[in-house]
């Protein structure tokens, strides 16, 4: 099966980081496929744990707890134990939040927005520069396409990744002409149990969605890396979605 | 890459490509790529030469390749491009809606527009697009697959001086995607649209002349190149990318992005007491 070179990522050091959810080890694997060494970052030990069992056993990463005062700094000075350069950088910040308004309290208003949207902040302020001064760097934002819809109970969340679609678009114009690419994977329901479509099709949204299934990590994997290689070279701010045709919905 | 199981969704072996405007351009670029990605082509453009040493240049790199001159503005023309697709490989599996003109696009003000000149530009560069997706449409009904894709233009998302049926029918053409995908997903049918920023090419140059330098404008700080957009439609026309339908895929050196600031411009402001 003929696949261009173009989107090996071989040689290259992928910066990994989860907030939650369960489909950061997918992307670890896609990236290893690809040909990089992935570097995980997770916002609890478990989490860690998760994406380094999908990766290569010599792989290493750092839990970071974004609300601790320079948690990015730390994270990287673990990075440097065991690298010399970060060429790519991936924020899956999509840990899910959702309840009605009158019972989201400030603390949880606070935690969603600081694990979906601070930690990549704070990474990235660490990340960027040193991309800059290598000339060279991508970076993907794993967001969730309620970026740009609204959904009951969704106000929290959405806010998270709304936030994370304007960083996207802010860092690509300060930061893309360091021969840096910052664009978003924009995401809808995705399974990563091998859920039947029977199963899959009880659940009222799947029906809603014009392909009638939900997205697996095979499906998102291939767009990730095409992403990160040097190939992707003109698109930068963008978010691309890949949600079995959701935002075409009236 | 070695032994791959998420991404040999990329290779396009065994696929049957219909590529509008494949001769020239971006077009051009597209139809190498997926040719070296294992893709049959085949190749439509009004003028024989372009096409014909595109055919010829996609079976030098081992797959096979037809061209069929085709004025996509005439349905008759449409109808025959793919049957002789169908004659010559039994399916259709991507179609690819690349045909547009550029070079010929008329800059005036509107009220100087004649009727001829707004017709014969949606023409080629809407109205097309619709006679190939309606033409192909009952074949990937019947084979319960098909891509289509279709190559539209930021000038699709905002306005352009004086650029008035340029940005009409590529906003058209984000369109079509949108409402093909919505219709026909339930057939197994996606619909996606390449948004390209200014990408220099033979046919551009009368825009070129337009635009301040030489890409510096862009947070890029470079113009794309046709080469920009090979691995791209690969994707696009891929099993890859089969999850995603109804979407633009915008590639444009971040010009959208910064959208309403001009370049350079860069305020630092306190935070306020």
């Amino acid at each position: 099966m003929p696949v261009l070179p173009e989107y090996d990522l071989s040689g290259k050091t992928a910066i990994l980081a989860t907030s939650g959810g369960k489909e950061a080890p997918f992307w670890g694997q896609a990236l290893v496929e690809a040909g990089a060494s992935v570097f995980a970052v997770a916002r609890t030990q478990a989490l860690l744990d998760a994406v380094l069992k999908s990766l290569p056993s010599s792989s290493n990463g750092a839990v970071m707890d974004a609300n601790l005062p320079d948690s990015a700094k730390h994270v990287m000075a673990q990075f440097d134990q065991s690298h010399d350069k970060v060429d790519i950088l991936v924020n899956d910040a999509r840990s899910m939040y959702a309840q009605p308004l009158e019972e989201i309290s400030a603390d949880d208003w606070d935690a969603v927005q600081t694990r979906n949207a601070k930690a990549p902040f704070l990474l990235s302020q660490q990340v960027l520069p040193r991309m800059a001064k290598a000339e060279f760097g991508r970076v993907v934002n794993m967001i969730s396409e309620l970026a740009e819809r609204g959904m009951i109970n969704g106000s929290a969340f959405a806010a998270s990744q709304a936030a994370v679609l304007a960083l996207t678009r802010s860092f690509a114009v300060e930061w893309s002409r360091f021969n840096i690419r910052i664009n978003a994977i924009g995401t809808g329901l995705i399974d990563t149990e091998g859920q039947s479509l029977e199963t899959q099709q009880e659940e009222l949204l799947v029906r809603y969605t014009p392909l009638r299934r939900k997205g697996n990590p095979s499906d998102i994997g291939p767009l990730l890396v095409y992403l990160c290689s040097e190939s992707c070279d003109y698109s930068t701010g963008q978010p691309v979605y890949i949600d079995g045709g959701l935002n075409a919905h009236p | 890459m070695g032994a791959i199981s998420m991404l040999e969704s990329l290779s396009l072996e065994g696929k049957t490509v219909v590529v509008t405007g494949g001769g020239t351009g971006l077009g051009r670029a597209m139809v190498r790529d997926m040719a070296r990605a294992g893709a049959d082509l085949v190749i439509a453009g009004r003028r024989t030469g372009p096409i014909e040493e595109a055919a010829a240049e996609a079976e030098s790199l081992g797959v096979k390749a037809i061209s069929v001159a085709t004025d996509v503005t005439d349905s008759a023309q449409v109808a025959n491009l793919m049957k002789t697709c169908l004659q010559q490989f039994g399916k259709i599996d991507v179609l690819l809606n690349n045909a547009g003109a550029v070079s010929d696009n008329v800059r005036k003000p509107i009220w100087d527009l004649t009727d001829e000149e707004w017709d014969r530009i949606m023409r080629v560069n809407l109205t097309g697009a619709f006679y190939c997706s309606r033409e192909v449409s009952q074949t990937m009904v019947a084979q319960e697959h098909g891509k289509i894709i279709n190559v539209a233009s930021g000038f699709g998302l905002r306005g352009g001086r004086e650029i008035y049926m340029y940005c009409v029918s590529k906003g058209g053409m984000i369109q079509l995607s949108r409402v093909l995908s919505f219709n026909l997903a339930r057939y197994g049918i996606t619909a996606n649209t390449i948004v390209p920023g200014f990408v220099p090419t033979g046919a551009t140059d009368s825009m070129a002349a337009s635009l301040p330098r030489g890409g510096e404008f862009l947070p890029n700080g470079k113009l794309g190149k046709s080469e920009d957009f090979g691995p791209l439609a690969v994707y696009l026309a891929s099993a890859a990318s089969d999850y995603m339908t109804g979407e633009m895929f915008i590639a444009d050196g971040g010009g959208l992005a910064a959208g309403i600031t001009p370049t350079g411009h860069a305020p630092v402001v306190a935070l306020e007491a």
